[in-house]
């Protein structure tokens, strides 16, 4: 009987704990919270607000960004079955293409940053792979849910989609590029990315 | 003797009646009675927004199997889908929940990813977007633009 109970307690002590630590550690937000804050404290540096700085705080901005995202993950999977298809060579270009392209679309909005601030709502974690949820709330107080996905790779976290509003970005750009691929070429939809961050 | 053969055609003209009947409602109720050709994936959404077991699942508009059954798991919809033998899900391909025309039914549409891995019976898959909800967006972009 007494067994019984302490072998209780031992289980109970083991559960409790595998299932809060997790929770504690929270790595995967972690991360996100590092790089968004390392993000916010350049947008409000006053420092770099001076258009001749505009180069400087662009490419510091990307430097904080290239370090949680997965790049080639991304692009992958934004090809998705087209990549197979590629050349190492092509694969490269490709992954830096896409990265300019995502630069471009997104450091605007970022540049233009008016006070808005983010609240972070909790994460799951399967295995290697986690999502991350946040709110940014605007000015106006309106919420923007905000849902990274990060995969577990060799070092770190690193994010492979982002879905704003329910819309992933991933998503978004694999069924552009399959119908571009597929009505025309790859070689005119490299065409097209240079034509865009050109 | 007669009375015999009349009540034995009465007899068998119900019981092919009743063959009919049954064939009928099996096939109007999608019911699976005899033996599902597929394999079953599941998928976890934060929210289904209406979708319905026998709902359709679609790949680049095709038709390739149906919704099998919606159950909540830790707050958030299990939905088990029936995919058709012949057809392959990548490990990343993405499952989101769309809507026919403006304010039609809801589908699964899976867009094929990448990758070189396939789900096998029992798999899941990752990459999930629940429906975009256009009461929600309405409200945000009529309240927003104060």
């Amino acid at each position: 009987m007494r067994l019984t109970k302490r072998f209780c307690f031992l289980i109970s002590f083991f559960l409790i704990f595998g299932m809060t630590l997790p929770a504690w550690a929270g790595e995967p937000t972690e991360k996100i919270k590092q790089t968004t804050e390392k993000i916010l404290s350049i947008v409000k540096d006053p420092a770099l607000k001076s258009p001749a700085k505009a180069q400087e705080r662009k490419k510091l901005i990307r430097q904080a960004v290239d370090e949680r995202f997965n790049w080639e993950e991304m692009a992958r999977r934004a090809l998705a079955r087209h990549w197979e298809k590629r050349t190492e060579e092509e694969k490269k270009e490709f992954v830096s293409l896409f990265a300019d392209l995502l630069e471009r679309t997104y450091l605007n909005k970022v540049e233009g940053y008016s006070g808005e601030k983010v609240r972070y709502e909790g994460e799951s974690v399967d295995a290697s792979y986690a999502s991350v949820k946040m709110k940014i709330i605007t000015e106006k107080n309106v919420d923007i849910p905000v849902e990274y996905r990060l995969r577990k790779g060799a070092m770190d976290w690193l994010v492979y989609d982002v879905s704003i509003e329910g819309v992933s970005l991933v998503n978004n750009y694999r069924t552009q590029f399959n119908s571009i691929i597929t009505q025309s070429s790859y070689g005119n939809l490299v065409k097209k990315l240079k034509e865009k961050t050109s | 003797m007669k009375r015999l053969d009349l009540e034995l055609a009465v007899g068998l003209f119900i019981i092919a009646g009743i063959i009919c009947l049954g064939y009928l409602s099996i096939r109007l109720g999608r019911l699976e009675v005899l033996g599902n050709k597929g394999y079953e994936i599941y998928a976890m959404f934060s929210n289904t927004g209406g979708l319905k077991s026998g709902s359709d699942i679609v790949i680049a508009g095709v038709n390739v199997g149906s919704v099998k059954s919606i159950v909540l798991d830790n707050y958030q919809a299990r939905v088990i889908l029936n995919v058709s033998e012949n057809v392959k899900i990548q490990e990343d391909a993405i499952a989101s929940i769309k809507t026919k025309g403006l304010i039609g039914e809801k589908y699964v549409e899976i867009t094929p990813g990448g990758s070189d891995k396939a789900i096998g019976p029992g798999g899941r898959i990752r990459e999930t977007l629940s429906p975009v909800d256009l009461e929600e967006l309405i409200s945000k972009f009529v309240f927003g633009k104060i």
